[in-house]
């Protein structure tokens, strides 16, 4: 059953995406079992920096049930038959990072498999940490740092900054 | 909002960390996404689009034309 954030007839799609409507992108996951981590701006929300953001950027585990199960949790959110479109073939395939948009246009959706030759899920530190009334997978802030320290948008390095000195971050 | 104040423009603009399970916080994460929203007119295309790496799905997201929706 979809519930939410679907096409409900008449219903304009200018206010879909906020912060419940990630809460029951993320609450499906939870209640389908995906095997994932925040991680980016949305991770620097969730370890106590509050930072507007228009995605969410999601580690996944690289396997076929999972993203299966990813479907299963997206679709239970969103009526959208391109769902369908978020493939292992690709995802374990030739294109690790897929962005899947809603049909509000209002935020996307960032699921990464590997990232480079830098990190795969299994390098990950991941904790679980509270989102309001749920507990989501998000990495650790010391993974975070690792991902945003070496990236070459200034932003990233700017939040990396912050993230070392929050959190006392030593140099690996 | 009580009145605050600072005895410099850096102290003024000090990131505000919160502990993590602390209501402010998620308060704080609603008020904000829900500013940005209506401050941003940027839409996305909907759909499903891949990339070969992380470098090329954040150009495409930075460079991705508005969508009239």
């Amino acid at each position: 059953m979809t519930t939410g954030l679907g096409t409900a007839p008449g219903r304009a799609y200018t206010a879909t995406v906020d912060f419940d409507a990630l809460k029951q992108v993320l609450a499906a996951f939870e209640r389908e079992g995906v095997r994932y981590a925040i991680f980016g701006a949305a991770a620097l929300n969730l370890h106590g920096l509050a930072r507007f953001t228009e995605d969410l950027d999601v580690f996944l585990e690289p396997t076929a049930d999972n993203i299966e199960r990813l479907r299963t949790a997206l679709s239970s959110v969103f009526d959208d038959p391109s769902i369908a479109d978020i493939t292992a073939a690709d995802l374990l395939g030739d294109y690790p990072a897929v962005q899947y948009v809603p049909p509000s246009g209002t935020f996307h959706l960032d699921v990464l498999t590997r990232l480079g030759e830098a990190f795969a899920f299994s390098d990950l530190e991941v904790v679980r940490a509270p989102f309001d009334d749920l507990t989501v997978s998000v990495v650790s802030p010391r993974t975070l740092y690792l991902m945003k320290r070496d990236t070459v948008r200034l932003k990233d390095k700017a939040d990396a900054a912050l993230l070392k000195e929050r959190f006392h971050i030593e140099e690996p | 909002m009580p009145v605050r104040k600072f005895r410099s423009v850096a102290e003024l603009n000090q990131p505000i960390w919160r502990q993590p399970g602390d209501p402010a916080l998620y308060r704080t994460m609603a008020a904000l996404w829900d500013t940005g929203r209506r401050l941003q007119t940027r839409r996305f295309a909907p759909g499903v689009y891949r990339f070969r790496d992380i470098a090329a799905l954040e150009s495409a997201a930075d460079d991705r034309p508005p969508h009239q929706g």
